[in-house]
C-alpha cells in the first residue's frame, strides 16, 4: 500500500490534496447513495402498503351503494299461486319470482324468446322477492294492483352499473350478453336505475348471491369469539403475569413455565387450530363452528401476548413504590392490587388491546375447527355456528362470482377499520396514561 | 335466565357476605381497627370467599354434570317402544325432546312429548335443587366463616393464600396449552406413522395424499413424502426473506441513523401497520392483484409464470414480515453503543462507512436472531399461502412455478373432511408436528443468538 | 378493590350466563358434493328466508366425503342431507346401513353436464371420448398391450389436435365429478378399444382397474372443485383443461369455454335435451330418521322439489341447474314429499 502510494506519488504529478479530495468526493457519494437507498428502501415498504391498501379500497369502496331497479309489480294472484286466498301462510309461500319476471317481461314486450326471457328474468336479484312478501303479508288488499317498486338488482348488474365489467356491447368474453347491456341502458334511459345506501351489507348474514350477501353475521360471530376470549385470557393473563413478575420464586418450575410462555408466542397459530379440532371438539365434543370454540383457541393464542405486555408493564413500575408501599406494614398482595396493578393497568390494557386485535384478524385455526361453513342466520348463542369476519373474507373470496371481489374488499375494509379502531384506542390509552418513571 | 338469576343471587349473598364480615370484624373490636390482626376488609373478603366459591362450584358442577344426567334420566324414562332403539337412534329422540321442550317444535309423537315435558320438569327439579343447596352452602359458608371472625384471626394471610392458589393455577394454563398441543400432535401423529413409515413421511419425494375412499374406487397411490412440501415451504420463505431482509433492514438503518425524528414518529407506525393487518388480507391481495400481475409481467417477458406462483405468496409474504425484520433490527441498531459509533467518526469515516464497518458488524448477531424469528413466522404463515400457493406438490427450485407448502396441506386436507382414521387426515397432525418442531428449534436458536448478543454489550 | 371485584363478578356472570345457554340442534345439516352446494345453498337460503325454521348449515365436502359423513350413524352429531353428483354406490348403501342408516331418501334434482373447459383465449378444440381417454389413463393400449401411457402432447394422440402438452386440472377421488367422469368417459372409451373389451370379458376387475387408473405423471392435476383458482390457472395457461361441472362454467363464462366433446358443445339445451354425452343426475338424500326430529326436513324437501326452485324458470336454473323432463320432475317431487325410501 505505502508503496504504491509513494511510486503514484513520485510518478504522479497530482497532488495529494486533489488524491484526497477525488476520494473524499466519492466517499461522500456512497453516503449519499446509501443514504438514498435507505430512504428508498423505506419508500418502497410503504409503496408497498399504499397499492395493498388502494386496491383494497378502489375495489371495495363501491360495494356500499347498490344497485336498484324500478319495476311496475303487479300482484296477480293467479301467477302468485293463491287465487285469491289471504291467509298469511299462503302468502308467505306463494310464488313471488314468477311476478317479478312477469312484470320484467311486460316491460320489454319485445322479448319472446324463452331463452331472452331468462336472462331478463336474471336481471332482478332473485332475492328480490322477499320485499314483495313482506309488502303483501303486510297489507294483502294489495292483490291484483300494480304498484311501481324498486326492486334489488342481479349483482351482474350491479357490477355493470359501477363499472367494474366492461359495458361495450359485442365485445366476447362480456359477463353480461348484448341483450341485457341493452335493457340495462335502456333502462337508464328510462330513470329506472339507481343506487342506494347498501343497508344489507350491514344487517343480513352470507348469502349465495353477492347483491344480498351481508357482514352481519360475522360481525356478531366476531364479537362473541372476541367476547369469550377476553373472559379468558384477560383475567389469566393477568394472574400469570402478576404470578411470575411478583410472586414467583425463581427455580426450575418458573423457568419452565417461562421458556413456555416464550415458545408458544412464537407456535404458528395453525397449530393451535389442530389442539382446538383434537382437544376441543374431539375430546371434549364441543359444537363445531361456535364462536365459544373460536374464542377458546384465540384466547390460547393471544395469552402468551398479553401476558408478556403485561410483564413488561408490570416491570416498568419502579422497585420504589413497592418499597415504600411495603415498607408502610402492606402485605405483597396489597402491594400488587393496590399499587403495582392500577399503575400497571393502562400498558396491560393496550397490550390486550393489541392481543384482540391480533385475535380479530386471525384466520387459519378457525379453519381447523370448522367454521368455513356456508351460515346465514345470524348467531343467536355462542353456541350456533357462526362465521367471523376474517373468516368471511376467506370465504367470499373463495367465490366464483364476480361481485364478491367487491364484497371481500368491503368486508376487508370493514375489518380494517375495527382494527384501526382498537389500535387506535390502544394508542391513545398509552398516551393519555402512560407514565415516565 | 333462572340461572341469571342464580347467579346475581348468588353475588349479592357474597357482597353481603363481605359486608357483613367487615362490620362483624369491627364490631368484635368495637370499632378500633388497630386491634385487628388484619384489616376488616380483608375479614369481608374472607367471608365473601367462603360464601361465594363453594356455592359457585356447585353451579359450575351443575352446569358440567347437567346434560349427562338429564339425558340418562330422560332416557329411562322413556316408554318401552323407545327405549328399545339403538344409542344412536336415543340420541336423536333426545334432540328432539329437546327441540320440543325448548325450541317450540312440535313433537312428532304423543311419547316424545310426554318425555319432553318430563324433561322440562326434571330440568326444573334438578336446577331448584341446585339453587337451593347453592344458597344454602352459601348462607352456611357465610354463617359459619362471619362466626369465626375475632380478633386474632389471621384474615389477610388466608386470603392471600387463597389467591396465590388462583395465581398458581393460572400460570399453568400455559404449560397446559404446551403439554395439550404436543400430546394432540404426537398422538394423532404415531397414529398416522401406523398407516406410513417415518422415513418415507420424512425423506418421500411424493406427495400425493387424495387416496381413494371406497373400495370400489381407484384413487392416486396415495404417496406421503413430505420433501416436495418441506421444499415449497423454504422456497417461499426463502423468497419472502429475500424481499424482507434487505427492505427491512436498510429501513432500519435508515430509521435510526439517518430520519429526522418527526419523519421517524410517523413512518414508524406506518411500516408497523404493515405487521398488524390480516394474514387473510394479504392472501386476498396475492391472489387478485400480484399474481396476476406477476403472470403477465412473465408472459410479456416471455415466461411461462404459473398462475399461483411461488413467487407471488412470496413477495407477499416478504411484505408482510419487513416490520418484523427492521424493528428487531431497529432496536439491535439502536443498543450498539453510542462510544462504537464515535470512535468510527474520530477515525475520520463517514456516517456510511460507520454503519457498515462498525455498527452493522457490531449488530449482525441480533439481526441474524431477528431474521431467524422473521424465517419462522414465514415458515409457519397460513392464510397467504393457502390462498395464493398452489396445490400441486412440485418438487422444483423456479419460483414462477407452483409449490405447496406445509401449512397449506394442513389446511386442505382437514377442511370438510373429518374422519380420523384415515392416514390423510391423520398426515395433517403429522404435519403439524414437524412444523412445531421447526418453528420452535429456529425460535430457540434465534432467541439463543440475540440473548448472547445483549449479554456482549449490557 | 371493590370496583374491580364488580368487574370480576360482572365477568362471572356473563361467562355463566353464556354457558348456560341450552343447546339442541334445531337447524338441518347438510354436507356433500361441491357441484351440488350452489344449488342447496340456495335453497337453504329461500327456506331460511321464510322464517318458520333456521336456515340450514350446507358444507362442502365433496360427494364421498359427504356419504362418509352421512352414513357415519345417526343422531344429532351426524348429517341430515348428503348432496351428490352421483347416485350413491352399493359400498356405501351398506356402510350406512352398518351405522344404522337404513331410511334413505333419494332425490334427483337435475342433471349437470361435465365439461373439459378451457381459457376463452384458447383455441377451440373438439375431442372424443376415446381420445379423452388415451390422454388421461394411466395405461392405454398401445399394438394389442397395455403399456404405461406415453402420450406428452395432443396431437401424439390425433394430428388433428393441437400440438400442446396434455395439462388437465381434474377432480380428486373425494368428488363425485370425478367418478361420473370416469363412469361416463373412461369407462365408456375403455370398451371401444378391443384389448380392452377382451379384457372386461376375462376378467372384469382388472378392466375396471384399466379404466378407473388416471395417470400420476403430472398430466392430470388434482385440483379442488368450483375453486376460483382453476379459473385463474386456466386463464393463465391456455394450454391447460379443467374438469368441472357446467354450472361452474356457466358461472365463469366471461373467462371459459367447452370443449366440444364427441360433436356436441356443453350448453344448457344440449345438456338439457340429452345430446351432450358427458351428463349426469344430481342428488341428494335424505336420512328418513331424522325426519321429525330435526325440525324442517320435511319442508326443506318440499322447498327443494317445488317448481318456483327446481322448475324451468325457477331459481336453480338462474344458478346453472339443468332441470328434469316435466314429467319426471313430477314423479321426484311426489317421491320427495311422501318420503319414499331406496330400496335396493
Amino acid at each position: 500500500m505505502t508503496e504504491t502510494t509513494q511510486m503514484a506519488r513520485l510518478g504522479a504529478v497530482r497532488p495529494t490534496a486533489e488524491i484526497v479530495a477525488a476520494r473524499l468526493k466519492r466517499r461522500h457519494n456512497a453516503e449519499r447513495r446509501f443514504r438514498a437507498v435507505g430512504l428508498g428502501a423505506v419508500l418502497l415498504a410503504l409503496g408497498f402498503l399504499g397499492v395493498l391498501l388502494f386496491t383494497i379500497v378502489g375495489n371495495g369502496i363501491t360495494a356500499f351503494v347498490q344497485t336498484y331497479v324500478r319495476v311496475d309489480v303487479t300482484f296477480d294472484a293467479t301467477l302468485l299461486g293463491i287465487e285469491g286466498d289471504t291467509n298469511p301462510d299462503v302468502l308467505a309461500s306463494a310464488n313471488y319470482p314468477a311476478v317479478i319476471k312477469q312484470s320484467l317481461y311486460r316491460a320489454f314486450p319485445e322479448v319472446k324468446s324463452r331463452g331472452e326471457q331468462r336472462q331478463l328474468g336474471a336481471m332482478v336479484s332473485s332475492g328480490a322477492d322477499i320485499d314483495l312478501r313482506k309488502m303483501l303479508v303486510a297489507d294483502p288488499s294489495l292483490l291484483g294492483q300494480t304498484r311501481s317498486l324498486w326492486l334489488l338488482a342481479d349483482d351482474d348488474i350491479d357490477m355493470a352499473v359501477k363499472g367494474h365489467i366492461p359495458r361495450k356491447p359485442g365485445v366476447s368474453g362480456n359477463r353480461l350478453s348484448d341483450n341485457e347491456l341493452h335493457w340495462l341502458s335502456e333502462l337508464e334511459s328510462r330513470g329506472a336505475i339507481k343506487t342506494r345506501f347498501n343497508t344489507l351489507l350491514w344487517t343480513s348474514g352470507d348469502s349465495r348471491e353477492p347483491e344480498l350477501a351481508g357482514l352481519w353475521g360475522a360481525v356478531v360471530g366476531s364479537i362473541y369469539s372476541l367476547v369469550i376470549t377476553l373472559l379468558v385470557s384477560f383475567p389469566l393473563g393477568v394472574a400469570t403475569s402478576v404470578y411470575l413478575e411478583e410472586f414467583a420464586p425463581k427455580n426450575r418450575w418458573t423457568d419452565l413455565i417461562e421458556v413456555n410462555i416464550n415458545n408458544l408466542a412464537a407456535v404458528p397459530s395453525v397449530v393451535f387450530g389442530l389442539l382446538g379440532l383434537a382437544v376441543f371438539l374431539n375430546i371434549f365434543g364441543m359444537p363445531r363452528s361456535a364462536p365459544l370454540v373460536g374464542g377458546l383457541v384465540l384466547a390460547l393464542i393471544c395469552l402468551p401476548t398479553i401476558i408478556i405486555a403485561a410483564r413488561a408493564a408490570m416491570k416498568a413500575v419502579p422497585p420504589s413504590i413497592r418499597e415504600a408501599a411495603a415498607g408502610l406494614g402492606a402485605s405483597k398482595l396489597q402491594v400488587v392490587t393496590d399499587h403495582v396493578l392500577p399503575l400497571s393497568m393502562p400498558g396491560i390494557l393496550t397490550g390486550t388491546i393489541l392481543g384482540m386485535a391480533h385475535a380479530l384478524g386471525e384466520t387459519a385455526p378457525l379453519l381447523m375447527i370448522g367454521m368455513v361453513a356456508f351460515i346465514v342466520d345470524i348467531p343467536a348463542t355462542p353456541l350456533d355456528p357462526s362465521a367471523v369476519l376474517p373468516v368471511q373474507v376467506y370465504l367470499w373470496a373463495d367465490s366464483p362470482e364476480r361481485a364478491f371481489v367487491e364484497r371481500t374488499s368491503a368486508a376487508i375494509m370493514v375489518l380494517l377499520m375495527f382494527l384501526a379502531l382498537m389500535n387506535l384506542s390502544a394508542i391513545l390509552l398509552r398516551k393519555k396514561f402512560e407514565r415516565r418513571w | 335466565m333462572q340461572l341469571l338469576i342464580l347467579t346475581i343471587v348468588l353475588l349479592a349473598l357474597t357482597a353481603f357476605g363481605f359486608s357483613s364480615g367487615r362490620r362483624r370484624a369491627l364490631s368484635v373490636v368495637e370499632g378500633n381497627p388497630r386491634l385487628l390482626h388484619s384489616l376488616p376488609n380483608h375479614h369481608g373478603y374472607l367471608v365473601a370467599l367462603w360464601c361465594g366459591i363453594p356455592a359457585l362450584l356447585i353451579v359450575i358442577g351443575w352446569l358440567a354434570f347437567e346434560p349427562s344426567l338429564l339425558h340418562a334420566l330422560v332416557i329411562s324414562a322413556l316408554p318401552p317402544e323407545l327405549a328399545e332403539m339403538s344409542d344412536e337412534r336415543l340420541s336423536l329422540v333426545y334432540n328432539e325432546v329437546r327441540n320440543v321442550a325448548l325450541n317450540g317444535q312440535t313433537a312428532s309423537s304423543d311419547a316424545v312429548a310426554e318425555a319432553s315435558r318430563h324433561y322440562l320438569s326434571l330440568r326444573q327439579t334438578l336446577f331448584g335443587a341446585t339453587a337451593v343447596a347453592a344458597l344454602v352452602l352459601a348462607v352456611a359458608g357465610l354463617a359459619w366463616a362471619r362466626a369465626r371472625i375475632h380478633r386474632d384471626l389471621r384474615a389477610r394471610n388466608r386470603v392471600e393464600q387463597i389467591v396465590t392458589i388462583f395465581l398458581v393455577m393460572a400460570s399453568t394454563v400455559a404449560i397446559f396449552t404446551t403439554i395439550g398441543i404436543v400430546l394432540s400432535l404426537l398422538f394423532e401423529s404415531l397414529r398416522f406413522f401406523h398407516f406410513v413409515p417415518v422415513t418415507e413421511f420424512l425423506f418421500g419425494t411424493a406427495w400425493s395424499p387424495q387416496m381413494a375412499i371406497r373400495s370400489d374406487q381407484v384413487g392416486s397411490s396415495g404417496a406421503f413424502g413430505a420433501v416436495p412440501l418441506f421444499a415449497g415451504t423454504m422456497l417461499i420463505a426463502g423468497i419472502a426473506l429475500l424481499v424482507a431482509v434487505p427492505l427491512g433492514l436498510l429501513s432500519a438503518i435508515y430509521m435510526s441513523e439517518y430520519a429526522l425524528p418527526r419523519f421517524r414518529s410517523v413512518v414508524k407506525p406506518l411500516l408497523e401497520i404493515l405487521a398488524g393487518i390480516p394474514t387473510v388480507v394479504y392472501g386476498f391481495f396475492a391472489a387478485l392483484t400480484v399474481a396476476p400481475f406477476i403472470r403477465d409481467l412473465g408472459t410479456s417477458l416471455g415466461l411461462t409464470v404459473a398462475s399461483e406462483s411461488a413467487l407471488a405468496a412470496g413477495l407477499v409474504m416478504g411484505i408482510m414480515i419487513i416490520p418484523f425484520v427492521s424493528s428487531l433490527s431497529d432496536d439491535v441498531i439502536s443498543a450498539v453503543p453510542q462510544s462504537l459509533r464515535e470512535g468510527a467518526y474520530g477515525l475520520g469515516a463517514t456516517k456510511s462507512e460507520t454503519i457498515k464497518q462498525v455498527v452493522i458488524p457490531a449488530a449482525l448477531p441480533g439481526i441474524v436472531g431477528g431474521v431467524l424469528l422473521a424465517a419462522s413466522r414465514a415458515i409457519g404463515e397460513t392464510m397467504i399461502v393457502v390462498m395464493a400457493a398452489g396445490l400441486a406438490a412440485n418438487l422444483t427450485a423456479n419460483p414462477l412455478e407452483a409449490v405447496t407448502t406445509v401449512t397449506t396441506q394442513i389446511v386442505t386436507l382437514l377442511v370438510g373432511d373429518q374422519e380420523f382414521d384415515s392416514p390423510k387426515t391423520l398426515a395433517a397432525f403429522a404435519l403439524g408436528l414437524a412444523l412445531f418442531t421447526i418453528t420452535l428449534a429456529l425460535n430457540a436458536v434465534a432467541l439463543h443468538i440475540v440473548n448472547k448478543y445483549r449479554e456482549k454489550y449490557d | 378493590m371493590l370496583r374491580k371485584t364488580m368487574a370480576v363478578a360482572a365477568l362471572a356472570v356473563a361467562s355463566i350466563a353464556i354457558v348456560g345457554t341450552a343447546h339442541a340442534r334445531d337447524q338441518i345439516r347438510v354436507v356433500g358434493s361441491s357441484t351440488v352446494y350452489p344449488f342447496t345453498t340456495a335453497v337453504a337460503e329461500q327456506f331460511g328466508k321464510t322464517g318458520k325454521f333456521k336456515t340450514p348449515v350446507v358444507e362442502s365436502t365433496g360427494t364421498g366425503g359427504g356419504f362418509k359423513l352421512f352414513c357415519a350413524g345417526v343422531g344429532p352429531d351426524h348429517p341430515d342431507v348428503s348432496d351428490a353428483s352421483r347416485a350413491i354406490k352399493a359400498s356405501e348403501i351398506e356402510t350406512c346401513a352398518k351405522n344404522g342408516v337404513s331410511d334413505i331418501v333419494e332425490v334427483k334434482i337435475g342433471y349437470d353436464g361435465i365439461v373439459l373447459a378451457a381459457a376463452k383465449r384458447a383455441s377451440h378444440i373438439d375431442v372424443t371420448r376415446k381420445q379423452l381417454f388415451l390422454a388421461l389413463a394411466k395405461e392405454v393400449p398401445v399394438d394389442g398391450k397395455l403399456v404405461e401411457n406415453p402420450y406428452v402432447t395432443w396431437n401424439q394422440i390425433d394430428p388433428k389436435l393441437p400440438a400442446n402438452k396434455i395439462e388437465v386440472l381434474g377432480p380428486p377421488p373425494t368428488s363425485g365429478t370425478r367418478d361420473a367422469f370416469i363412469e361416463l368417459v373412461l369407462e365408456h372409451a375403455a370398451e371401444s378399444f378391443p384389448e380392452l373389451k377382451e379384457l372386461k370379458k376375462t376378467d372384469e376387475k382388472a378392466f375396471k382397474k384399466a379404466y378407473s387408473s388416471i395417470r400420476e405423471d403430472g398430466a392430470y392435476i388434482e385440483a379442488g372443485e368450483n375453486d376460483n383458482l382453476i379459473v385463474q390457472k386456466l386463464d393463465a395457461n391456455p394450454n391447460a383443461f379443467g374438469i368441472f361441472g357446467y354450472s361452474f362454467l356457466e358461472q365463469n363464462e366471461d373467462k371459459l369455454q367447452g370443449s366440444k366433446v364427441d360433436g356436441v358443445a356443453p350448453t344448457f339445451d344440449d345438456i338439457a335435451g340429452g345430446k351432450y354425452p358427458v351428463s349426469r343426475p344430481l342428488y341428494i338424500y335424505v336420512k328418513k330418521a331424522h325426519v321429525g326430529q330435526i325440525p324442517g326436513i320435511k319442508e326443506f324437501l318440499v322447498e327443494y322439489s317445488s317448481e318456483k326452485s327446481w322448475g324451468k324458470t325457477g331459481y336453480l336454473a338462474d344458478k346453472g341447474l339443468i332441470p328434469l323432463a316435466d314429467g319426471e320432475r313430477k314423479e321426484w317431487a311426489t317421491k320427495a314429499t311422501s318420503l319414499e325410501t331406496l330400496k335396493k
